[in-house]
């Protein structure tokens, strides 16, 4: 049974406290402004912002196939920046991140504890940074809109993505 | 290079019979105590180097924080007793990480660890610490430590002017305890832009074999590199795994990481790492055996069975001795929660069916190994374990005895 602990530990709870030797190149989509798990998850907090998490690879095909079709558009761009919070997960960083419960582990050890087998993978979290969905491998521009509007127009305190997606 | 590998394959036939067994566990043994809350330990070294052997005692070394803030601690058993001491803190700074463990003569372990963006080195002699060297003179991370015939040598990354260096340091004892650098040189004397992640030492009559995490192709590779000696350089690095690029135009290459070595026979070095070649399956554990100290590796071989071929896999760590016995530890959780597995040879050459020994496996979460074997075949294996992967941790000890057919 695959689970992910990032649906057993709320978001809130991770918080970045120290990079061992500066940052690693990790790479996120250029023009969106990602930030570190730190950073995004205390800025959704403060902001009552929901956040995109994204656990990427340096190197990952299919993300740089996403960022090249999909985050190349205008229209998913200003939606990720302007309604999100956008943070980003290098699965094979050596970068140490902090949980609530006291621990820190290394960004990889996250993306490995959290039951992420492939990249992209993308978990959408709400403005009270509960998570509600995770979506693994390439997404259209369209699934990457309709992810975001689902959350930003609020159904899905109504009704499962599934459904929402189903009626688009 | 040809003559060598076939050099490295007849060692293999006259060790096989050795290296395929498999080993029965003993119980297992507690490094720390009961789980405490708020505690958790990590064994997530270069290389996975967290346990060594000398003739008289096994010990162990890892990071927790029990002072509330992350320290290396040092654990030692003597084959006399039936327990470990008590921890003997080993770092002294703000945050320290990713201690590396080796053992030399006298009963006596060269550890290293980062500490405050700096890395060090001292020796753990009679159960008591040696004053600690600094090894970095800018800020390093990611060491680990080897010795050959109480030479020792640590690798290490350092950021230097904004680019990135794997270092190598010789280090002799002196007083019996303390340990003095030698000399230091990097692999590539120019440095990188991009990220050198995790690089991992091991030597033997032959001289050295670095390998690491390297990000200059655009994505990452293990590059590997050997010196004869410290008073030569190292040689030009070639790609240690095989990678393959031909799923769309953005595909330069599938994921690798964490590569673990370790010595085994005269002058062998074997190599193991995280490889995602098979595509959405995850991380597979493949491997590679190196002749002349890793001046020349073989092919990859896939180094854990079909049971499991469908599962990601982690933490990979190696352990060889001179007798010729090599052998690969991981964790997965192809049983659903994480257990440890383990694979060496077979009486056919072959990565055997995996193993996981039942002291490290069933409920609860059993992962991060890190091993050793000595010069009779016996396999020392150190893990953490968890009730779930979010709870407080432990640490745990068993003695694999090779099992003669």
């Amino acid at each position: 049974m695959l689970h992910s602990l990032l649906f057993r530990l709320p978001l809130a709870c991770v918080v970045l406290l120290s990079l061992s030797v500066g940052s690693l190149l990790a790479a996120p989509p250029e023009g969106y402004r990602f930030l570190s798990l730190t950073e995004a998850t205390q800025l959704a907090s403060s902001e009552n912002k929901p956040m995109l998490l994204y656990f990427g690879r340096y190197g990952c095909s299919t993300c740089r196939k996403m960022h090249a079709e999909v985050f190349n558009d205008a229209s998913l761009n200003a939606k990720l920046n302007d309604a999100f919070v956008l943070a980003y997960v290098d699965t094979e960083s050596g970068d140490r991140i902090s949980l609530a419960n006291g621990e820190r582990i290394t960004e990889m050890q996250f993306a490995s504890r959290s039951r992420i087998i492939g990249t992209p993978t993308f978990i959408f979290f709400s403005p009270e940074q509960k998570p509600l969905f995770k979506k693994a491998g390439f997404q259209t521009v369209a699934q990457m809109n309709q992810y975001g509007d689902y959350i930003l127009e609020k159904h899905y305190q109504s009704m499962p993505l599934q459904e929402f997606m189903a009626g688009q | 290079m040809k003559l060598r590998l076939a050099g490295l394959w007849l060692l293999l036939i006259i060790f096989q019979s050795q290296a395929s067994d498999q080993w029965v566990f003993d119980g297992r043994s507690a490094v720390t105590g009961a789980a405490m809350d708020r505690v958790y330990h990590h064994l997530d070294g270069s290389g996975r180097k967290h346990i060594a052997v000398t003739e008289q005692s096994v010990a162990a070394v890892w990071e927790d924080n029990r002072s509330q803030t992350p320290q290396i601690y040092v654990a030692l058993k003597l084959f006399s007793s039936d327990s470990f001491t008590d921890a003997l803190q080993v770092s002294n700074g703000g945050e320290a990480y990713e201690p590396s463990i080796d053992a030399l003569s006298n009963n006596r372990f060269a550890l290293a660890f980062e500490q405050d963006a700096s890395v060090f080195a001292r020796i753990l002699s009679a159960g008591v610490l040696g004053e600690p060297t600094r090894l970095s003179q800018q800020a390093a991370s990611h060491v680990s430590i080897t010795s050959f015939n109480d030479q020792v040598f640590a690798s290490w990354r350092e950021r230097d002017n904004g680019r990135w260096f794997v270092k190598v340091a010789a280090l002799r004892i002196e007083d019996s305890n303390r340990l003095i650098v030698e000399s230091v040189q990097s692999v590539e004397a120019k440095g990188l832009e991009t990220a050198l992640l995790f690089p991992v030492i091991a030597v033997n009559a032959a001289g050295l074999c670095v390998a690491w995490e390297d990000r200059r192709a655009g994505h990452t590779r293990l590059l590997v590199s050997h010196s004869a000696d410290m008073s030569k350089p190292f040689n030009t690095p070639q790609s240690l795994n095989e990678f393959f690029s031909d799923r769309n135009e953005y595909d330069k290459g599938n994921g690798v990481t964490r590569v673990s070595l370790a010595s085994f026979g005269e002058d062998e070095i074997l190599a193991a790492w995280m490889d995602k070649r098979r595509g959405g399956n995850g991380y597979g554990i493949f491997a590679a055996l190196g002749a002349d100290a890793g001046e020349n590796f073989g092919p990859n071989e896939k180094a854990h069975g079909e049971e499991g071929d469908r599962q990601p896999h982690y933490n990979p760590a190696t352990a060889g001795n001179r007798a010729g016995d090599f052998v690969i530890a991981w964790d997965d959780f192809r049983r659903s929660n994480s257990d440890i597995w383990i694979s060496a040879y077979n009486s056919d050459l072959e990565w055997s069916q995996d193993h996981a020994p039942s002291v490290a496996s069933g409920s609860g979460e059993q992962s991060h190994p890190s091993i050793a074997l000595d010069d009779q075949g016996n396999l020392h294996l150190l893990w953490i374990e968890r009730s779930q992967q979010d709870s407080p941790s432990r640490l745990w000890y068993s003695l694999g005895r090779p099992q003669k057919p």
